[in-house]
């Protein structure tokens, strides 16, 4: 039970890790988790592409009205849907995604965990 | 336009060699004290022929043959003579014919390196093989030919994709595949061994040779693409959890978890079934990476040609290996771990349980990762991408327990087995977690994860370091190569966390300064080649103390075909890399300058090069 407990632990702190600071900083972070729609499997960072350049602009008007990364992300995907963005969230269409690997952790520890019982 | 012909002939005839040795094989399996020479002379002559037609298509590439289709889809007069050879497995046809290349090669190497295992063995080994050659000789001449005609003759080529024209691209391949067509040589002979129940330990250590040499060819070619990718695709990432790199890694990991495997399996004699599953399931892997990327499900730079026929054939193809394993392991298979062993909660084997466990839940998650929005485009035909955030969160808290467990887990002996150096064990860890609270503390960076995490890499480090100097712990290569796992862990992480950047605009002439670093943008050059005109952009960059370099990034546009690239300048030290690319702003006379510092880049390439080191000398070990 620990042991589930701190993985969920990890799994907050990893959530929090956004990046404070200078505003060139946020938007990396921002446009790191952002596909570049016109190009073959490229983030809108790593591009130079004028999609990407448009979307950076925007990127950077959305952090000076005030919104949030949260809200960025809201905003895009609004306007281009869950394809622009990396990170897949859970969702209803995201349940198997994110828990199979999980459980198959979970199987595989129970599967262990007989053998070594089995002989005790 | 005569190596065309003699390129195509020569597939014809190494397929009926193929199907031939079918029958030699038959004939030789009922009476077999000794192994048919006609066997060995005809799996030669197989390899001979691949190796003919394969020198052929290098031939017509470099001569620029455009009668032949590849070789004008693919190549340019203007293109460099090494980027004409390395262009032959650049594209759908040559990389197949490259990897019927590798397979042939495997199975001759093994029947003429395999003592001391029975003959039907070695016979059984060379059917699974051949089944798997004639598959992919049917697969290249009926849908993939490298020599179609084409007439007339074209004067000019169409040229090879530009940032495919690259020394570590051009060897990426070769080296890639002799991984993951290794592999197919791990699945026949455990196919074999299955059908001849002759699963045992000393059939574990002579496979485990094989595995090793894939396992090898695996890391350096998976290394190569990411060098490639680092200082090509001009951004200064090296993995970008995109579905064709995980494609290479899947196999990588079914791999690593049976190279761990077949220990158990060498020195105690069970965990077959597991070790069976394994191997079938490496080259399935590396076949399913085949498919998903040929058939152009993915998209990337590797996807050459969109073929639905292509696809379907590797498809159907898969299928019938996998239905024919199975067959095998369900028939012939009896488990025998049962009355022999019980595992012990604290040894050896329980600890490579455990890597396996982990190395598991790793596979599933990349795969799952990786085929999951393809099912669901399908199913509801909904587009979502799966990217480097899901990765993130889903092994980076495993990672953790995992390092630990690389650390201690070779402390414990076989069948039962008690913890020794307890002090030394704890008092690392202590001074582990200290140091990565102090180093993040430092740079003012102390998130709790990176903390725990380091130290934990930190941890394997010491462990690791002090075992090289501790002779009770003889299993060198082991050490190296978890040396060079928790080497790579801590040089990825300081790299992310300590990575600086600068993005900005800037006109010739002007100059970029902050408080750290002053950028200015000298003067622009032009250059040209055969095969590409350059701009080259000229900066001279210096920091606090006063050190200068110099810089000079291009723009290339490339003639064949017609496609821009940035090339980035890297000033590469032991202690880290200075990163430069520039881009042209459409309608803009500024230029767009991205300028990273990057530490411990080196050390990711040397941890990896460490790793399979650690392999090389396992292979090289003496059976004990």
């Amino acid at each position: 039970m620990r042991f589930l407990y701190i993985i969920f632990l990890l799994f907050f702190l990893l959530n929090l890790t956004s990046v404070k600071g200078e505003e060139q900083d946020r938007i990396n972070n921002i446009t790191k988790n952002l596909r570049c729609l016109i190009c073959q499997g490229q983030s809108v960072y790593d591009s130079d592409s004028e999609f990407a350049n448009s979307i950076k602009i925007l990127v950077e008007n959305k952090i000076e009205e005030g919104l949030s990364e949260r809200q960025i992300y809201n905003y895009f995907k609004k306007k281009y849907g869950d394809w622009i963005l990396y990170d897949p969230g859970i969702n209803k269409n995201t349940y198997i995604l994110w828990l199979l690997p999980l459980l198959i952790f979970l199987i595989g520890g129970a599967i262990i965990y007989k053998k070594l019982i089995k002989k005790i | 336009m005569i190596y065309s012909l003699v390129g195509y002939y020569s597939l014809i005839i190494g397929l009926i060699i193929g199907l031939s040795l079918f029958y030699f094989s038959y004939k030789n399996f009922k009476n077999s004290n000794i192994l048919d020479t006609k066997i060995l002379s005809f799996t030669f002559l197989q390899l001979f022929f691949v190796v003919i037609s394969f020198l052929c298509l290098i031939f017509s590439f470099v001569i620029s043959d455009f009668s032949n289709e590849t070789v004008f889809n693919n190549s340019h007069t203007t293109k460099p003579l090494f980027y004409k050879i390395s262009g032959t497995w650049g594209n759908h046809e040559g990389s197949l014919l490259l990897w019927l290349l590798v397979l042939t090669l495997f199975v001759f190497l093994f029947l003429v390196r395999t003592k001391n295992q029975p003959v039907k063995y070695k016979i059984l080994t060379l059917v699974f093989q051949q089944i798997i050659i004639v598959g992919f000789f049917l697969f290249l001449i009926k849908t993939s030919n490298p020599f179609n005609y084409i007439f007339p003759i074209p004067t000019e080529g169409l040229g090879l994709n530009p940032i495919l024209q690259d020394p570590a691209l051009a060897i990426h391949p070769p080296v890639l595949y002799l991984g993951y067509v290794g592999s197919s040589i791990i699945f026949s002979s455990v196919l074999a061994a299955t059908s001849l129940k002759i699963i045992s330990t000393s059939w574990a250590s002579h496979i485990k040779k094989w595995i090793l040499i894939s396992w090898i060819f695996l890391t350096l070619g998976i290394l190569l693409g990411s060098i490639w990718a680092y200082y090509e695709l001009g951004w200064g990432g090296f993995w970008f959890w995109d579905p064709v790199e995980n494609v290479s890694l899947m196999p990588w990991l079914a791999l690593t978890t049976l190279l761990h495997c077949i220990l158990v399996l060498e020195k105690k004699s069970i965990l077959t079934s597991w070790v069976i599953i394994l191997s079938i399931a490496t080259f399935t892997l590396s076949m399913c990476g085949t498919f998903l990327v040929r058939s152009g499900i993915l998209n990337s730079v590797h996807t050459f040609a969109n073929d639905p026929e292509r696809g379907l054939f590797i498809l159907v193809f898969l299928f019938i290996l996998i239905f024919l394993s199975i067959l095998i392991f369900f028939f012939f298979h009896k488990d025998n771990d049962r009355k022999s062993h019980s595992f012990f909660w604290l040894s050896k084997e329980t600890s490579i349980l455990i890597n396996n466990w982990f190395m598991m839940y790793f596979l599933s998650v990349v795969l799952i990762g990786t085929v999951y929005p393809i099912f669901l485009d399908v199913i509801s035909s909904q587009k979502i991408s799966v990217g480097p955030p899901f990765y993130h969160k889903l092994i980076i808290p495993f990672l953790i327990p995992f390092l630990l467990m690389m650390a201690i887990g070779p402390k414990f002996k076989w069948i039962k087995s008690q913890l020794e150096d307890k002090i030394y064990l704890i008092s690392f860890l202590i001074i582990s977690l200290l140091l990565a609270f102090l180093i993040l503390k430092n740079f003012n960076q102390n998130i709790l994860i990176n903390t725990i995490l380091i130290s934990s890499a930190l941890y394997l480090f010491f462990i690791t370091l002090r075992d090289f100097f501790v002779k009770k712990y003889k299993n060198i290569s082991q050490n190296i190569a978890h040396f060079g796992f928790s080497l790579l862990i801590l040089s990825i992480l300081f790299n992310n966390i300590f990575a600086s950047e600068i993005i900005t605009n800037l006109k010739v002439g002007e100059t970029f300064e902050n408080s750290k670093t002053k950028i200015v943008f000298e003067s622009v050059d032009q250059k040209k080649e055969k095969n590409y005109n350059a701009i080259i952009a000229n900066f001279s960059i210096s920091n606090l103390n006063g050190e200068e370099d110099r810089f000079s990034p291009e723009l290339r546009i490339y003639n064949q075909p017609v496609i821009a690239t940035s090339e980035a300048d890297i000033k590469t030290t032991l202690m880290s890399d200075k990163f430069i690319v520039i881009n042209l702003v459409q309608n803009q006379d500024f230029f767009n300058v991205r300028y990273q510092v990057k530490p411990f880049m080196l050390w990711i390439w040397l941890s990896v090069i460490l790793i399979s080191f650690g392999g090389i000398v396992s292979f090289l070990q003496k059976r004990s």
